[in-house]
């Protein structure tokens, strides 16, 4: 870690020292970061990323800040309202006077606040806004680490499409823009694949699922699929278990909140033989710098991983930090210059942004919603094998580039 | 639904009928100089069942309205309804499959009871005070947390029961103490508007301990070990009558039953007998019930209202918490948790009728079938379940609409 | 001197606030601009919500619903009713007055799916324009929405007791947010229904253009309807309704016997206040962009309850200011800060004090801490204009004579 500090330091310390005659920025610079710190936003994920993001600047500064300055990480409370998400926004803007944005969790809140920052000209670098449309409207100042929604749905359905067997899929969504639209696509790559499916939608604060589950049972379902966070997940886990269609009985894929072991471990005791989706690079192909990160984080947090919200926050201010320090400068078009032609190794593997002012979509050739995006946000499907296991060790089943063990099959 | 049109068709005379009905039968009874207190009532129920063919012989008749007629007709309209529902949508789960139907009763009637024993707190509250508390739903969840955190946290390895004492403990003490503090100057005439007041006051002790709860816990989900895990068994061999797992049962292979909320239900049966022999056996109980007949009588025989305001008051919360306290191993647990179930206890208590114990209790179970049947026979999977929070307004509606006074209340 | 006091305290403020935007030239002026708007709109809300629950006795907690049912009335004709200068040929359309009314089909939060203005854009020439409803239309629609479920509700549980009032009330926003949430076709349900600004392209004020998404022109229609909405209010506090309104709340029975309607007025309080709600709903819709079924989440009609008995619920000019000061009060708790070098989460804490605070006002200031202010001002003037007379009259006083 001592190493890496000091490359990172070395680095920055350079840069700076080119850059330094150029330099026009008020110290200390200020990054924005988004997060729902409380409800009705998700909180769970909101304070990981907070204390990510703290890592990230604490790292930044240890080394020497950047362009000579020291770093100010300014956390907002997204409270997972688009309409607060807005409010946030203008205040990091025209209050707090940050350079660029970092951070954000829900999709409405995404939606609802990049163009108050594209229209004065912040870049944002959105970690976990997973709605095509954040970047399918190819505005120029933002940018996103998180994965596809689309893509997500697409390797659940393939996920699905590969489990021996399987012909009758249940798909169990919260009725937010997230959990709609994924639900939507997994259908519809289903549908394709020659899979039936049925969506059954759920409130977010819903606790007692009993009621959905006979139903769910009563429609004999192969495979479930669920696209929830938070608590809600945790509840339909258990009490699908509690009612015998549980992970243990079919094969059912658990929303990313699973990876948070601890946690699911306590809420989710007969999770066992679960399947999750899993975003960032799978433990064996872990770079010094994820170890590295997942370990201040587990100091940090006192958690026995790093979530997958917390590694894509953590990067997205690391790599606005490395994209002032190659711009020479705050100014936002020379930030968005920089993070077009950025090459930054990060926790989530090497960091790019193909798809951009130099290779428009229709120049590439592929569709809108790669604009600005990171194209390659490892997403696997890992499997709980063992009660009490930690999601680091498990193993990953799909897709086969990534496959470090073999599924087992609870219906066989 | 396959003939959506034909259900509605009915529901739709029903509606008719029963409107005119209400305003025909009314009439006639104050035509002819009779009681007309029930009149209105009985005619839209007599309508909705019947439409004219039994409106015109009542119109007619004018028969002297017994218990009979105010019960009978209303099962009419219920079967009505039933029967209009399995016509227009064969298919339905809940018409097609008996397994299916019982299994929802079953749970139905378990979460009913648990309902129960929580709309038992306020209504004791109602009773004894006069005041609808706000914050019933915080001790429900406060109630949970303490559970939660003696278990898994303090005194791991104790015996739950324990755990679940000292929740009532600190739930009685809370609301006593708050009482003592803050409900006081509702007794004489130091508020000019008693009602209201309780009712902000309760909501801001709402807000309050709920901030608190997650202030000093955060806000990520929990949840208690099931307070007894089954041994596999099943009996006979095949296990045709009963099957046995770790957090199931099944009856003949056809009712699955949870056992943590088997469990809790248990409890709250238990509960609910000690409560009764309390308040019937006890001279503490016996004063309590005196005063909620007639203050100013048992004043004179030497009862001291204010100790049984806060007895009362302190007692309302414990059930609150006890409910919390058995099912956070059934829920994960959240400072926001108990926010839908309180508001399910005042759909239950109005529904029973303000102020009646046994109303609170029979209308709890009401309220569990209800929202089984939402839940399970709702066609649309997308919409069932998100309008789970909402059945209970509907019937809260109803009732204010027909019978403002609830099942066993008083007048209003 | 004194007693003149409080109405020379509320013209200073007045004008400070007209001449604020004009003035106020921080780095940070969008930001502070928000802040009034947004203050402005709670005001709006808690004044509005003092005169139902102080004046008529009527503690609804339906009050963020209409707020929502207007917004969601002004949101849905933005999005789903369109004048358009050419028939689209693909919607369903009314012919006016030489200009087509079309009605879009939703689609949903479906990112591929298109809609039939969309279609028709794709093949229309150039030239033609679309545009929404006008503002005044849709403010007046929300409002009669907001108005006709406030004479709905009231019909329903104005003749019960109070209890049943607050019971129903919060059941209906549940109801109301559930059905938001779920009828994700119309609503798009969590995603938040996109709204236009107020001035979807730009004003101009004596001279000077404003761009729409400019704080200054929604500022003074944000402060405009507040003034509107305080002079309604106080009007109607001081006319014959706000007479029998305070005769209910006395004794209500005693009221009835003198003849006093008691449901009509009460229906017309709570119709007027539903109204006014549904209009900052639809104002303060268009200026934030976007609306959520989580507006009607309790906690915000309890942040609307607080800021009422707080400032205090027996004068809306109270229960208004009340709601400005804490909500530019919760907006600079949000700050953390560090005690015994532990980082403490304002974010959560500052409602703990919030909640204290409020049961700690109800407990022992009953009037609120503005109005409770106004009141002791009040018996100050009133205690030395007393016994400024006695001193200037010395011999009509028996007991000074002595």
């Amino acid at each position: 870690m001592k190493t890496r500090f000091l490359t990172t330091a070395a680095a920055l310390t350079m840069t700076t020292a080119l850059a330094a005659p150029a330099l026009a920025a008020d110290c200390p610079i200020r990054i924005g970061g988004l997060a729902p710190l409380s409800a009705p936003g998700s909180v769970t994920g909101g304070e990981a990323m907070r204390a990510a993001m703290r890592i990230a600047i604490d790292e930044i500064n240890a080394g020497g800040g950047v362009l000579g300055c020291p770093v100010e990480l300014v956390v907002v409370d997204t409270e997972g309202l688009p309409e607060r998400g807005r409010a946030v926004m203008e205040r990091l803007i025209t209050q707090d006077r940050v350079v660029a944005v970092g951070g954000g969790y829900h999709s409405s809140v995404g939606l609802a606040s990049k163009n108050i920052a594209n229209d004065t000209g912040i870049p944002v670098v959105f970690a976990e806004t997973w709605n095509d449309r954040i970047t399918a409207d190819q505005q120029r100042f933002i940018f996103r680490l998180a994965p596809l929604s689309s893509e997500v749905a697409a390797i659940y359905a393939n996920f699905a499409a590969s489990v021996p067997g399987v012909q009758n899929v249940v798909i169990v969504a919260e009725n937010t823009d997230y959990g709609l639209p994924a639900s939507d696509m997994t259908r519809q790559g289903l549908e394709a694949a020659g899979i039936t499916s049925t969506i059954y939608t759920v409130d977010i604060g819903t606790q007692d699922f009993s009621g959905i589950i006979q139903r769910i049972r009563a429609d004999k379902p192969d495979m479930i699929i669920q696209v929830m966070t938070g608590e809600a997940a945790y509840n339909f886990t258990q009490q699908a278990a509690e009612a015998g269609i549980g992970p243990g009985d079919l094969p059912m894929t658990c929303d990313q909140n699973a990876l948070e072991s601890a946690a699911y471990w306590q809420n989710v005791p007969d999770g066992n033989l679960c399947f999750m989706n899993r975003v960032g690079l799978p433990t064996a192909l872990y770079t010094e710098r994820t170890t590295a990160f997942e370990a201040a984080y587990v100091a940090a947090t006192g958690k026995d991983a790093a979530e997958s919200y917390a590694m894509e926050a953590y990067d997205s201010i690391m790599v606005i930090a490395q994209a002032i320090a190659e711009a020479g400068s705050t100014d936002g078009n020379a930030v968005v210059d920089a993070l077009e032609a950025i090459t930054y190794h990060g926790v989530l593997g090497t960091i790019t942004f193909p798809i951009n002012t130099n290779n428009t979509p229709e120049q590439a050739g592929v569709e809108a919603k790669w604009w600005h995006q990171f194209p390659d946000p490892a997403i696997t499907v890992v499997q709980y094998q063992e009660q009490g296991q930690s999601s680091t060790n498990a193993p990953v089943v799909y897709p086969p580039v990534y496959q470090t063990g073999d599924a087992i099959w609870p219906h066989q | 639904m396959e003939h959506s049109l034909f259900f509605w068709s009915v529901m739709g005379w029903m509606v008719v009928w029963g409107a005119i009905g209400g305003t025909v039968t009314r009439h006639a009874y104050f035509m002819r100089d009779l009681d007309v207190t029930d009149a209105r009532r009985v005619g839209v129920a007599v309508g909705a069942a019947t439409g004219p063919f039994g409106l015109i012989p009542l119109y007619f008749k004018t028969p002297k309205l017994t218990r009979l007629w105010k019960v009978a007709p209303w099962f009419g309209v219920l079967g009505l309804f039933v029967l209009a529902f399995a016509l227009s949508d064969p298919g339905n789960v809940c018409v097609s499959s008996g397994s299916f139907l019982t299994s929802q009763i079953a749970n139905g009637l378990i979460m009913g009871t648990i309902y129960g024993l929580m709309a038992l707190g306020l209504a004791l509250i109602f009773s004894i005070i006069g005041i609808v508390s706000f914050s019933h739903g915080e001790f429900y969840m406060i109630g949970g947390m303490v559970v939660y955190y003696v278990t898994a946290v303090l005194l791991p390895g104790w015996n739950p029961l324990l755990a679940v004492l000292m929740a009532c403990a600190l739930t009685f003490c809370v609301g006593a103490l708050f009482e003592r503090a803050f409900l006081t100057p509702i007794y004489d005439g130091r508020v000019e508007r008693p009602i209201e007041y309780s009712i902000l006051v309760t909501f801001g002790l709402a807000f309050f301990l709920q901030y608190l709860v997650q202030g000093l816990g955060g806000a990520n989900p929990v949840k208690a070990d099931a307070f007894i895990e089954l041994p596999r068994w099943r009996w006979p061999a095949d296990g045709s009558v009963i099957v046995t797992s770790r957090a199931n049962i099944t009856l003949f292979d056809t009712i699955f039953v949870s056992t943590p909320r088997l469990m809790a239900a248990v409890v709250s049966i238990l509960a609910l007998a000690a409560l009764i022999w309390f308040l019937f056996r006890t001279w503490w109980g016996k004063a309590l019930r005196a005063v909620a007949q007639d203050r100013q009588a048992a004043a004179v025989t030497g009862i001291d209202p204010r100790i049984m305001n806060m007895l009362a008051f302190g007692l309302g919360c414990m059930l609150a918490g006890l409910a919390g306290a058995v099912l956070v191993q059934a829920f994960s647990w959240l400072p926001q948790t108990g926010t839908i179930p309180a508001l399910r206890s005042f759909v239950i208590i109005v529904l029973g009728g303000l102020g009646s114990l046994p109303g609170a209790f029979v209308g709890g179970i009401l309220m569990g079938m209800i929202e089984a049947a939402g839940a399970g026979c709702i066609p649309d999977p997308t919409r069932a379940a998100s309008y789970l929070p909402a059945y209970g307004m509907v019937v809260l509606t109803l009732v204010l609409l027909l019978k403002p006074t609830g099942l066993f209340g008083r007048k209003a | 001197m004194i007693r003149s006091l409080p109405n020379a305290l509320g013209a200073l403020g007045v004008a400070f606030l007209l001449g604020f935007p004009l003035l106020y030239a921080g780095g940070n002026y969008d930001y502070v601009m928000h802040l009034w708007i947004t203050a402005f709109f709670y005001a709006i809300l808690a004044s509005s919500w003092a005169l139902l629950a102080g004046y008529g006795g009527q503690f609804s907690f339906g009050h963020m619903a209409f707020m929502a049912l207007g917004a969601y009335s002004a949101g849905l004709l933005d999005n789903y009713v369109v004048l358009s200068s050419h028939a689209t040929g693909t919607c369903t359309e009314i012919g006016l007055f030489g200009s087509w009314l079309v009605l879009v089909d939703p689609t949903g939060v479906s990112t591929s799916a298109v809609n039939c203005l969309q279609q028709a854009r794709g093949v229309w020439p150039e030239g033609v324009t679309t545009s929404r409803l006008p503002l005044l239309l849709s403010i007046l629609i929300g409002a009669g929405v907001g108005g006709g479920f406030g004479w709905l509700i009231g019909t329903l549980v104005l003749r019960l007791r109070a209890a049943y009032l607050a019971l129903f009330t919060v059941g209906f926003s549940e109801i109301l947010r559930a059905a938001i949430s779920a009828e994700v076709w119309l609503t798009r349900g969590q995603a938040g229904l996109p709204m236009s600004p107020i001035f979807p392209e730009g004003v101009t004020i004596f001279g000077t253009f404003y761009a729409s998404n400019a704080k200054l022109p929604v500022y003074y229609v944000m402060l405009g309807l507040f003034l509107l909405t305080l002079v309604i209010l106080i009007s109607l506090a001081r006319s014959r309704i706000g007479l029998f309104l305070r005769a209910l709340r006395e004794d209500e029975d005693a009221a009835e016997a003198l003849g006093v309607d008691t449901v009509k007025y009460k229906r017309t309080v709570f119709v007027v206040t539903a109204m006014i709600a549904a209009t900052a709903g639809v104002v303060q819709g268009h200026y934030v962009g976007i609306i959520t079924p989580n507006t009607l989440i309790l906690l915000q009609m309890a942040l609307v309850i607080a800021m009422a008995v707080i400032g205090g619920l027996e004068n809306v000019v109270a229960a208004a200011v009340g709601a400005i000061i804490i909500s530019f009060g919760l907006e600079f708790l949000r700050n953390d800060f560090i005690i015994f070098g532990e980082r403490v989460d304002m974010s959560t804490w500052r409602l703990v004090f919030f909640g204290l605070l409020l049961m700690l006002t109800l407990r022992f200031l009953r009037n609120g801490v503005i109005h409770g202010g106004l009141l002791w001002l009040e018996r100050r003037a009133v205690g030395a204009e007393t016994v400024a007379k006695r001193r200037a009259t010395p011999k009509s006083g028996t007991e000074e004579a002595k």
